[in-house]
């Protein structure tokens, strides 16, 4: 075989390996969701209830897609058109709103052909206690009502179904139905409010643009009828659209300037194009199949591995610098550039594999992708310098090694003279970083992640005061060998709730469908009643009504059926009301909710801890606890390899060397967390990312200038390699989205200190004679 | 979560509407007067005739109304019954002397048929034009509002409301859907002075 076909046969291995996984990764990829934003699917899947799951997700979906817009003017007529043009726009942007009158009729026709199973608790009590004299004295009451109709006396002589609506959940209680609207009178205003629900899913691309489009036609079209009129939107699809158009805003400036900036480095390090191209080539291979793998394994990625894995390309560019700078400019012959660079990138690559390896062992499936995704990334990176870089850069170019360019070596021989600034400098940033430590705090709490514009967030809080709404706190799940027993469940569980917090609202499918063993209740109290007709007309006589009265209400009950109502007709007539039933592999539980400014989560959790089979679930606590244990265990396991890595090390270059190597990457990490804690940054598991981000390229530093021996070239490639990393990861230092300025910030520090500290891996003896 | 509070909102409040209607109707059952006066009191005697019963049932009693203080409404005979509406909510005394209450705070639709009846009572035809057709007729002495539901929840519970004043309230005749009819007579009406 001929130099030139055994050349060939690296990077068409190279080739087809990549081309192997990408093929596996399209054969395996779920295509309806190839990129998983469930952040649910972090939790361990052992952990995961199908109940628990289906009604998050349902609450979720739910919270999702609603949006609430506001017309408010001082004129109650002018706010009205104002409303009128809103609903029109909302229709034409595919958001109709819905008409409850038409459900509402048909439930109502529904508890009235079950009336006598419906009575409030307060009615129940005063039946049961004295069931004729209750009857007598509230049907008299009816009658006297000037609120009461004569009408209503055949269906409802003492207005118990009345009060059983009156009592029904009041969400939005400063709210009264207006024709098409809901309208409110408050401090002279008149507000409007309008309920839309988006067909899709409002963290997604269209249904974001969707909602957002809708509510700027909606202004527009509010505008125009009413100039007085004042219009708020909330949403979470519109938070989402802020969100998304930020970002994306924020990842062009950002790109723009990182690649503008990496550009004109490496034509003004290089004269050459070539270096960014295979850069590119090498990062880009990593990337892909540290994708392909993730999916190879779990069919999707997730979008935390694919924001999180991508700090590989901070770690994976190291390893083409290291060969340009040895290619362009070593001192030893340009067809063994590999050969000088080979243990070094060898050993970053080795110790980078254990350090991402160990987060295999987390048990998250985030964590577990993350490491798939590195570990393979890497490989392929390394690979790719391997075996395509020797092929497509042979010659070295002619090109003067300009002074500019023997700065970093300049640099490296003046840190590693021996001198008590080696010492005292690093001991001095430590002493300082030390009160920073002790400022440091912990955040797992996504909304700190988040950044939304003002004028939106003011609204969200308008609209919420308004409609007096409270966020609840989470909900609950009542599971019940069928749904007769979890709505029975569900009422002991309103009882107890109810003695806990006696302001709170219940909402539940309970409050509109008594379970039937209740129903049973309250038909048995009416056929005490009805059981003696002629006592039941000496009491009506008695007080003054009409005993003849009695015949028919006597036949009235004679012909009800004495049915309960049961859920199938109630969810037919509302199919809304099965948002409260979820059923997931056979089994079915209950959603119900309580909404007080009083309750507290752990109130709560007592309050379900009292009844079999309920539990209280709040999402966003839960959420927050799957990225405190995200963060923890990514912190052990990370500590966890370096331990490893420090065998290795120790293994290669000696007890004494090792700690020399692993002193500049920690001394970093310690930098990085005082200054975020002076700082007053939160250490999240975006800090974290960064931080293990810190410690790999840090320990990369140490490896490739051991390995190097400090030599020009490799000064200059470490010193390339982060000036490109500080550019494109320590630029989000400047996002203004928390989680990307944490990760950012995290990474400018960490970097930056790994590098001025790199040369302290070296004893100055060493350098002296290298 | 925030969509089950919607969808309770949508059937409770729909059912509301349709629950809350005789409240509304009772209010616009006041009088709409030319010359609103700010409070008035008057004897009253209510015939409610009930569809299926030959015997229709007769009460008598007092209300009184103030734009302050709200509206009382006092059965005397043939039993004792008392129905406040004020700012505050509604309070209920019944026969047997138990008291019901419903504070506004509790049910803020309260202050809509409070709102409602207020309009009523003080001529504000605007207000019921919301709800109503309203057509008014001259008479030798005052004048007869007629009010006929406007398409929607409301005229599914009244048919027609017919109201004589002539200064202050006379009479007043519900026509209920159902086939019900309310028919009160307002005696020895007087207009009061206003508490401060």
């Amino acid at each position: 075989m001929s130099v030139r076909a055994t050349a060939l046969i690296k990077p068409l291995i190279w080739i087809v390996v990549l081309t192997l996984l990408c093929g596996i990764a399209a054969m395996r990829l779920d295509v309806r969701a190839p990129v998983d934003t469930n952040l649910l699917d972090l939790l361990p899947a052992t952990r995961q209830s199908p109940l628990l799951d289906a009604a998050t997700e349902r609450t979720q979906t739910a919270f999702l897609r609603d949006l609430s817009l506001v017309v408010s003017a001082a004129d109650d007529a002018q706010a009205h058109q104002g409303a009128e043009a809103a609903k029109i726009a909302l229709t034409a942007a595919g958001l109709p709103l819905s008409d409850p009158a038409q459900s509402a009729q048909a439930l109502l026709g529904l508890y009235r052909q079950h009336h006598y199973g419906f009575l409030t608790a307060a009615d129940r009590r005063q039946l049961h206690k004295d069931p004729i004299g209750t009857f007598t004295n509230d049907v008299a009451g009816e009658f006297a009502n000037p609120a009461g109709m004569a009408g209503v006396f055949g269906t409802d002589p003492g207005g118990y179904l009345g009060r059983y609506l009156m009592d029904l959940p009041q969400p939005y209680p400063n709210f009264t139905p207006d024709g098409a609207f809901m309208s409110a009178q408050r401090d002279g205003q008149s507000y409007f409010l309008l309920r839309a629900t988006l067909p899709e899913a409002a963290l997604g691309e269209p249904g974001a643009t969707h909602a957002a489009r809708a509510v700027a036609a909606v202004r527009s079209a509010v505008k125009a009828q009413c100039p007085n009129c004042k219009l708020l939107a909330t949403g979470a699809a519109l938070f989402s659209a802020a969100a998304q158009n930020e970002a994306r805003q924020e990842v062009f400036w950002l790109t723009m300037a990182s690649m503008l900036f990496i550009v004109l480095l490496l034509l003004l390090v290089f004269r050459s194009l070539r270096p960014l191209i295979l850069g590119l080539l090498s990062v880009g291979a990593g990337v892909l199949a540290g994708a392909a793998a993730v999916v190879i394994c779990f069919r999707s990625v997730h979008i935390l591995t694919l924001v999180c894995g991508t700090t590989l390309l901070g770690i994976a560019i190291d390893y083409a610098f290291l060969y340009f700078a040895e290619h362009w400019f070593g001192e030893g012959p340009a067809e063994r550039t590999l050969n000088s660079v080979l243990p070094g990138l060898t050993m970053g690559l080795i110790t980078g594999v254990i350090a991402f390896a160990f987060l295999l062992l987390a048990g998250f499936p985030a964590l577990t992708q993350i490491a798939i995704f590195s570990v393979v990334g890497l490989i392929l990176s390394y690979a790719t310098v391997l075996l395509v870089f020797p092929l497509l850069l042979r010659r070295r170019p002619a090109l003067q090694f300009a002074n500019l360019l023997q700065c970093p070596q300049r640099l490296l021989v003046l840190a590693c003279k021996p001198s008590r600034w080696r010492q005292i400098v690093p001991l001095t940033v430590l002493l300082l970083a030390i009160p920073g430590w002790l400022q440091l705090h912990t955040s797992d709490d996504v909304r700190d992640l988040q950044n939304f514009p003002k004028p939106l967030l003011n609204a969200d809080q308008d609209v919420h005061r308004l409609l007096g709404q409270i966020a609840p706190l989470g909900f609950f799940l009542i599971a019940g060998g069928n749904i007769q027993q979890a709505l029975q469940r569900e009422q002991t569980l309103f009882e107890v709730t109810a003695a806990e917090f006696p302001d709170a609202m219940a909402l539940g499918l309970s409050r509109f469908l008594p379970s039937e063993a209740r129903q049973q209740m309250d038909l048995k109290i009416w056929a005490t009643i009805y059981r003696d007709p002629a006592a039941l007309k000496r009491a009506f006589a008695h007080i003054g009504l009409p005993p003849e009265y009695v015949n028919t209400l006597e036949t009235d009950w004679q012909n009800d059926p004495h049915a309960p109502l049961t859920p199938h007709p109630l969810l037919a007539a509302e199919p809304e009301l099965g948002q409260f039933v979820v059923r997931a592999d056979g089994q079915l539980a209950l959603i119900a909710t309580l909404m007080s400014p009083l309750t507290t989560a752990r109130g709560l959790e007592n309050a379900a801890a009292q009844v079999p089979g309920v539990s209280f679930v709040a999402p966003l606590q839960r959420l927050t606890g799957i990225f405190r244990q995200i963060r923890w265990r990514a912190t052990w396991l990370v500590v966890a390899g370096y331990v490893l890595i420090s065998l290795l090390l120790i293994w290669r270059y000696g007890r004494r060397n090792t700690l020399r190597m692993l002193y500049p990457p920690l001394l970093s990490l310690a930098v990085t967390l005082g200054v975020l804690g002076w700082l007053q940054v939160a250490v999240n598991i975006f800090v974290i990312v960064g931080l293990i981000l810190v410690l790999g390229v840090g320990r990369d530093y140490t490896v490739f200038l051991r390995e190097g021996a400090g030599s020009r070239s490799t000064a200059l490639g470490v010193t390339l390699a982060a000036l490109t990393t500080l550019c494109s990861f320590g630029l989000l230092a400047f996002s203004a989205i928390p989680a990307l300025h944490a990760f950012g910030l995290a990474t400018l520090i960490g970097i930056l200190s790994s590098y001025l500290s790199a040369p302290l891996s070296i004893a100055p003896d060493t350098r002296e004679t290298a | 979560m925030i969509s089950m509070k919607s969808m309770a909102t949508r059937i409770f409040w729909a059912l509301l509407l349709i629950a809350s209607v005789p409240s509304a109707v009772a209010g616009v059952a006041a009088v709409p007067l030319p010359t609103p006066p700010k409070s008035f009191s008057a004897r009253f005697i209510e015939t409610r005739t009930l569809p299926g019963f030959n015997q229709p049932l007769v009460s008598r009693g007092q209300v009184a109304f103030s734009r302050v203080r709200g509206v009382l409404w006092e059965v005397t005979a043939p039993y004792h019954y008392v129905f406040k509406m004020g700012p505050s909510g509604v309070e209920e005394q019944l026969p047997d002397g138990s008291v019901r209450r419903l504070d506004a705070e509790h049910a803020p639709w309260l202050a809509v048929v409070r709102h409602i009846f207020i309009s009523a009572l003080t001529g504000d035809t605007s207000d019921l034009e919301h709800y109503f057709d309203v057509r008014i007729t001259a008479l030798k002495v005052g004048r007869r509002i007629e009010l006929s539901p406007k398409p929607g929840p409301m005229a599914k519970a009244i048919k027609h409301i017919s109201v004589i004043e002539a200064g202050t309230p006379q009479f007043l005749r519900i026509d209920e859907a159902s086939g019900g009819r309310i028919d009160i007579h307002f005696l020895d009406t007087r207009i009061t002075a206003e508490a401060p």
